[in-house]
């Protein structure tokens, strides 16, 4: 025997069933006012979350990403090569970037100028995402360039670039979206050779291989700045990426509740459609207890019929929500199945269990009303 | 046997200000396989007597018995039981429930209960009312006289041993109804019931084995 069989031998659900069906067209509407609620509530997560991945995925690599720069207190102008070798004993396994940087002009032949970061760097390939052109592990002799900065200059790949009397050939572009650091202005990349005349490092980037960025953080705070000496700076991206996170949880929460409104008004709708048909049904009602039916089988049948209502809206506001979810997926993360992962997920469900609850919510006062409804007075009118 | 007693029954009302006396010391009994009817002008207290025999309402004074039994002071819970199992209600208007058939409505009072299958007993009432050829048939699809025997077919279906009609030939014209009595007064021998009937219906008082005339709720 199938589930829909059982439930059909439970009284209440069957003469809740029918009575729904009496007047089709205020069933109708009541469902609707719940399927909105439902749609408004899940659909609004569902865009949260899918707002939040797309965020995510731009701020991208930025979690396995430390950087050390020299603290308040450093005894140096910078990091010093010993910082650095005792920087790669604790970061072993990860990759280190020590760079040098400063500022120069970059004259073209037709005589604009450009101000530009220089960093001076070994490992160019892991700071930098290439336009075109290649990032060599060991940058020995070329440069590379911002690819704005060439368009501007009008400079091109092969094309020699001169820094501090020398002269580099660009080996490649550098792509202009990278993150949040080194995307504004111009840039150039040459061998940390280059600026041999700095003797310390103005930064070094650690890519973290797989081990949590916050915990080598603590490492390297716990051997360079001891008993709150600020010998470095270290940071990573981890709590930016915590604040975005928690930015968008707060605008969930924010869009939620937006939505639950809609629910709550979507209860209110049952609330009047409910009290309306048991007014209606006095009648009916009373002979129901005259003939013996009980109170609480009174009450059980009409809050069925509320929850029905709210279990129909519900499915079919789920339905919707998880279309709606498609079509936002598709839209910002090019992949329309990641809908159906708990994260958006989870708010389909919320939805669908805030309409049963508000719709349970709102038959019981009718069915209470209804059950204690006194026989001799709703026979009489 | 007696089935009903009421002892010295009064049922007062509150309407505002005004204190109305329904009934006033009011002595009544059914036996089984008696059709007894009670008669009398509106606002004589018939309605509120019927109610106190179907334990529909509790007297102000006075003593209610159902088979012997005292229930008087029971809970609402207690008289819905014995309202479920003992009593069986016929009313002017049907009141059958529109969304359900003809054997739906008979099998009503036994719906909830567990563990029991009343259908075949319920096409059986109704094929001995001579509607075996519309068990499926909703009320809008039957005539007043039918509607009223599929009533009569609920009221019996859990084998009550007083059945109570009110008007139970008000909505009909004069020969449906008298098919209405006629069957009353079968069932009553057949099933060994008390019927208790109240009416305005001068043709119910020919069937009845007894008449009590009320009057400003006093037995006259």
């Amino acid at each position: 025997m199938s589930i829909a069989d059982l439930l059909w031998r439970v009284p209440s659900v069957q003469m809740a069933w029918r009575n729904l069906g009496r007047n089709r067209v205020r069933t109708a509407l009541a469902t609707l006012g719940i399927v909105i609620g439902v749609v408004a509530i899940a659909s609004l997560g569902i865009a949260g979350v899918a707002l939040q991945q797309q965020a995510t995925a731009d701020l991208g690599d930025l979690s396995n990403e430390v950087t050390v720069t020299p603290g308040e207190d450093a005894a140096e102008e910078g990091i010093t090569d010993e910082q650095v070798a005792t920087i790669r004993t604790i970061a072993s396994g990860s990759t280190v970037v020590p760079e040098k940087t400063n500022v120069t002009a970059i004259e073209s032949r037709n005589g604009r100028e450009v101000q530009v970061r220089v960093t001076g760097v070994t490992r160019a390939s892991a700071l930098y995402g290439l336009a075109s052109g290649d990032a060599p592990d060991r940058l020995r002799s070329g440069a590379l360039l911002s690819n704005t900065t060439a368009t501007n200059l009008g400079l091109e790949r092969g094309d020699p670039i001169e820094y501090d009397s020398r002269l580099y050939r660009i080996e490649g572009l550098i792509t202009s979206t990278e993150g949040f650091g080194s995307a504004t202005g111009g840039r150039l990349v040459v061998p940390v050779s280059a600026m041999n005349d700095q003797q310390y490092y103005d930064s070094v980037t650690i890519f973290t291989d797989g081990r949590e960025a916050t915990a080598l953080t603590d490492d390297l705070e716990a051997r360079f700045n001891e008993g709150g000496d600020e010998q470095v700076d270290v940071r990573n991206f981890a709590d930016v990426q915590q604040r975005v996170g928690s930015f968008f949880r707060t605008l969930n929460l924010a869009l939620l509740g937006i939505g639950s409104i809609s629910l709550v008004v979507a209860s209110v709708a049952i609330l009047n459609v409910m009290l309306m048909s048991t007014i209606e049904r006095r009648g009916e009602i009373g002979v129901l207890r005259a003939v013996g039916i009980r109170r609480g089988e009174v009450l059980r049948m009409i809050l069925t019929e509320a929850l029905f209502l709210g279990i129909l809206g519900g499915i079919l506001g789920a339905a919707v929500s998880l279309g709606v979810g498609l079509v936002l997926f598709h839209l910002l993360t090019d992949d329309p199945l990641l809908v159906f992962q708990w994260r958006s997920a989870q708010y389909v469900v919320y939805g669908f269990g805030f309409a049963v609850l508000a719709s349970g919510l709102s038959g019981l006062y009718p069915a209470w009303k209804a059950a204690t409804n006194r026989p001799v007075d709703a026979l009489r009118g | 046997m007696t089935v009903i007693e009421l002892d010295d029954v009064v049922k007062r009302y509150r309407t505002g200000a005004e204190e109305i006396t329904a009934l006033d010391g009011v002595d009544f009994r059914a036996d089984r396989g008696e059709l007894v009817t009670i008669i009398g002008p509106s606002g004589s207290g018939k309605s509120t007597l019927l109610n106190m025999i179907g334990l529909l309402d509790t007297p102000t004074a006075g003593g209610v018995r159902l088979d012997g039994r005292e229930v008087t002071d029971f809970s609402e819970a207690e008289l819905t039981a014995e309202r479920r199992s003992g009593i069986g209600f016929v009313f002017q208007k049907f009141h059958l429930l529109p969304m359900l058939t003809a054997t739906e409505n008979v099998e009503l009072p036994s719906m909830w209960d567990t563990g029991v299958d009343r259908r075949d007993r319920a096409v059986d009432l109704l094929e001995r009312v001579g509607l075996g050829d519309r068990l499926d048939h909703r009320p809008s699809e039957l005539s007043g006289g039918q509607s009223q025997r599929v009533a009569i077919a609920r009221s019996l279906i859990n084998e009550p041993e007083i059945l109570l009609a009110d008007e139970p030939t008000g909505n009909l014209d004069q020969d449906t109804g008298a098919t209405i009595l006629d069957e009353l007064t079968r069932l009553k021998e057949a099933e060994e019931i008390a019927i208790v009937a109240v009416t305005h219906d001068e043709q119910l008082v020919d069937y009845a084995d007894r008449v009590v005339r009320l009057v400003d709720g006093v037995i006259q």
